[in-house]
This record gives C-alpha cells, structure tokens and sequence, in this order.
C-alpha cells in the first residue's frame, strides 16, 4: 500500500526551514515517518521537535487533525493533516 | 455602590446587554486586572479593559517606550518615548476612562515579588515577550490560585488560551517546558503590527468573560490564529496529571525566577562593541590571535548577508551540542540584536569555553557602525 501523503501545517518559528512556507506536503502513514519525509526535504527541522530520545519536545505539541499525537509511532488514521504547533515566546 | 449617571452613560452600550446589565458593570467596576507586559498584547487588552470599566488596572512593565515599539504597542504615543511604559500607559488609559484606577508596577516581575503583586489582583494577563517570564507567571497563577489569559505572538501567528483554577490545564500542561527551546522573540523574528491586536483583545474578552461569569472560556482548548491563512484553529489540551505544577504531585510549589539559560543571566562573557570586533579581526589580519565567527542565526537568515568568513550554526544545532569548539583563537558569536548570541555565550559556557565573546546589539549594530551595506535579514 503506498504511503499516505499528508498536509503538514508548520508553525511560525519552524518556517525557515521549509523556506517559509506555511504549509508543506509529505508522506508516511505514522507521525514518525512523516517526520523522517520531512526531515530529508528540509534537513535539521525533525531536531527542533523531537529530541534525542525520540520524543516530542516539551515546547512543541503535535495534532493529527484535531487529535494530540504523545508518540512518533502513532498512526495519522483518517487524518490527512498534521499540524506542528510550537510555543511562541512574543509578546 | 452604584454607578453614576456619567457611568451610565459611559457604559450604556454594555447595560443593554443581559450579559451585563447594571449588575455585570458593577462587578467590573469592582475587578482588579494585573497586565504583565505593557508591549504588543498588553496595550490593546489594556485599552479595552479600560474602556469596558474594569476598576482597577495594574500594569507591570520595566522598560521605557522605544520607537520601534509604536508600530503594534498601541497604548503609547510618540510623546511617550523614553518614558516608562508602565506610567505612560497609566496615564493613557486614565485619559481614556478617568473612572478607573491604573496601578504602574515599574519593575521587573521576579519570583521574589510576584506574590505581593498578583495577590493584589482577581485576574492576570500574560503580555510578556519571554518564555521564561510565561512560566513564572503561569506557575504563579496556579500557586496563588488566580486565572490566567495568556496569549502569544510570532511574525504572522498568535496563540490564546485561559487558565481556571481547578477547573482546566495550565500553559505548563500545553508545553510543560521550554528552557531549551530556541524561539526568536519579536525584536529577531517581526511581527505584524496589527497581530498582538486580535490576541491582546482575545485575552481582554476572556478576561470581562471572567469576571461576568459569562460564556464559553479557552479552557482546555488553545486558540491559534494565522493572520496570512486569515484562520483561526483550535486544539484541544487536558490537565496533564504529572504537570509540574498543576499536577497531582507538583514539584513546583513556589515560584522560582527562569533558569539561567531562559533568563540569560549573566555567565562570564566578552561583549564586543562593532568597533571592538572590527579591531580584533584586523588585528587577526596582520597576524594576531584567530578570531572565529560564529553566526547563530537561522539559515535564512544566514543566507540574506553575513560577515565575511563567518561559519553558520544556528543556535538549535549549537545545543544539540555536534560542534567542536578550535583549539586556539577567539570564539565570537553574531545574531541579528545580540539576543541569541548571549544565549550562544551561555551554551559555550557550559561546554568549557572559559569566556567566550559576543558582538553587543549583533549585526544590526555592525551594520551601523561599520559596515552600511551589510545586508542584514
């Protein structure tokens, strides 16, 4: 079965990684191998959200749609978007 | 008490609605509002919560109004410059509604006097520019038991959420930490003038909200907005059981000041004028000791202009620590305003760099001192 491709919707702060874009594609049908897909287009991206230990870093939250994802190896399921959201320090 | 006739007619608007009638003005009237943070959120939240007769207003703030802060800081005009933002805004708003009470609190929230400040108060909003700052009030709110309208921004992207004791997650369950993280603030990154607007007046409506007893709160759910897309999102986040301090066992009981690296607190570095460096690297030139440029900032950001033989390793890659520090030489870090290099100072610290050098007001103040045509992103 060929891998899903998903929107991935990427927050302010990680956006100079994908040239500054907003929104990007990617495929893989769990969250880590999404990131993995990410990770080869815009090299160094993955380490600003999971750290050593594979998991999420503490500033950064994941949703499969509007679901939460707590670990890499969760399945996007029906979910064709998965939103990176960081925490913003501006005020 | 009851309201005066110019009362009623100054908020005739909100007694015609059955949210608020005469009863809600009154509880308005009687709230005590705290502002951290007189910048980019706190100034319309502070307008509006003014204009909506919140009784008392405080307003925390340690820095004095700069030009660049007119753009998005509303509650100031040019008048105001080198004043101190916390009086400025007093007196703004008291000109708005002279029926309330504004409190300056001129200093810089710490965890030594944050208790005294918000015990004074009903409702907190969270307008600061730090992370650090973010979670001292937030553990501060769960501590002392006051609700919390917090709100973020970035370039073109805000986030909202709202803090009920007992009766929802705190910010520290939506990101349990953020010491580590490497988020440029809005003096590195822009922002949108009109950005903190939508937010700062997201976090004003939620605090009237509070204080009515009225409508649906950002309990639990964390609000984004991207002013490019023109759409909101919402994302729901529960209490997290092991938070740190909202949790069933919380490890953080009193309120403590930011770690050193959050803060960037003092560690022993060189702050290097543009004239200083352009010395050393003359003087390296002709012989003298290797000067190494280090240059924090993101690629991009790199890529627009950089000083000639300046080495890019933005500062998440420098915490994940696959850098080799050269054996001899100078070690100089360079960002945008000299914000993520004292950061870049305080990770080579830790590695063994006994002083290491940072350009002071980063390439923004190269560019005027030295070099005009260094292009800087």
């Amino acid at each position: 079965m060929p891998s899903m491709n998903c929107t991935v919707k990427v927050a302010s702060p990680l956006r100079s990684y994908t040239g500054g874009a907003a929104s990007v594609t990617a495929s893989g049908d769990t969250v880590a191998a999404l990131l993995a897909d990410l990770e080869r287009r815009f090299p160094g991206m993955r380490f600003r959200m999971i750290d050593e230990q594979n998991a999420i870093r503490p500033h950064i939250r994941l949703y499969a749609g509007t679901r939460e994802i707590r670990h890499l190896a969760d399945p996007m399921g029906e979910e064709t978007v998965l939103h990176l959201i960081c925490a913003l320090s501006g005020g | 008490m009851t309201l005066s006739d110019t009362e009623l007619e100054r908020y005739s608007r909100h007694l015609l609605l059955a949210e608020v009638g005469r009863a809600g003005q009154e509880r308005l009237r009687a709230a005590r509002v705290l502002i951290v943070g007189a910048g980019g959120l706190g100034s319309p939240a502070a307008l509006y919560l003014a204009a909506s007769g919140i009784g008392t207003i405080g307003v925390v703030d340690c820095d004095q109004v700069e030009l660049s802060n007119l753009q998005r800081q509303i509650v100031f005009g040019t008048e105001d410059l080198a004043q101190p933002k916390a009086v400025a805004a007093g007196r703004r708003l008291r000109a708005l509604n002279p029926e309330i009470a504004v409190v300056p609190h001129a200093i810089e929230l710490r965890a030594e006097n944050v208790g005294t400040i918000f015990k004074q108060y009903d409702v907190v909003v969270d307008g600061t520019d730090r992370l650090g700052t973010r979670y001292l009030i937030n553990d501060a709110c769960v501590i002392f038991r006051k609700p919390l309208g917090s709100a973020a921004i970035h370039r073109f992207e805000g986030q909202a959420m709202t803090y009920v004791p007992g009766r929802g997650p705190c910010y520290r369950c939506l990101f349990p930490d953020a010491t580590t993280a490497t988020i440029p603030s809005c003096a590195e990154a822009g922002v949108l003038g009109v950005l903190p607007g939508v937010l700062g007046t997201i976090q004003a409506t939620e605090a009237i909200k509070l204080i009515l007893g009225q409508g649906e709160l950002l309990v639990g759910r964390l609000l984004t907005y991207d002013a490019l897309e023109m759409r909101f999102r919402e994302f729901p986040f529960e209490r997290r059981t092991d938070c740190a301090v909202c949790g069933d066992t919380p490890r953080i009981t009193v309120p403590a000041d930011p770690t050193a690296l959050c803060r960037d607190e003092p560690v022993p570095l060189r702050r290097l004028s543009p004239r200083e460096l352009n010395a050393l690297l003359k003087d390296s030139e002709r012989g003298g000791p290797a000067v190494w440029l280090i240059d924090v900032r993101e690629p991009a950001e790199f890529s627009a202009g950089h000083l000639p033989g300046a080495v890019s390793i933005p500062l998440a890659e420098l915490e994940r620590g696959d850098w080799t520090p050269a054996a001899s030489g100078e070690i100089v870090f360079l960002c945008r305003s000299g914000t993520r290099s004292i950061r870049a100072c305080v990770i080579a610290s830790r590695r063994g760099i006994p002083e290491p050098s940072h350009l002071e007001g980063g390439l923004i103040a190269w560019a005027a001192a030295i070099d005009p045509t260094l292009h800087v992103a």
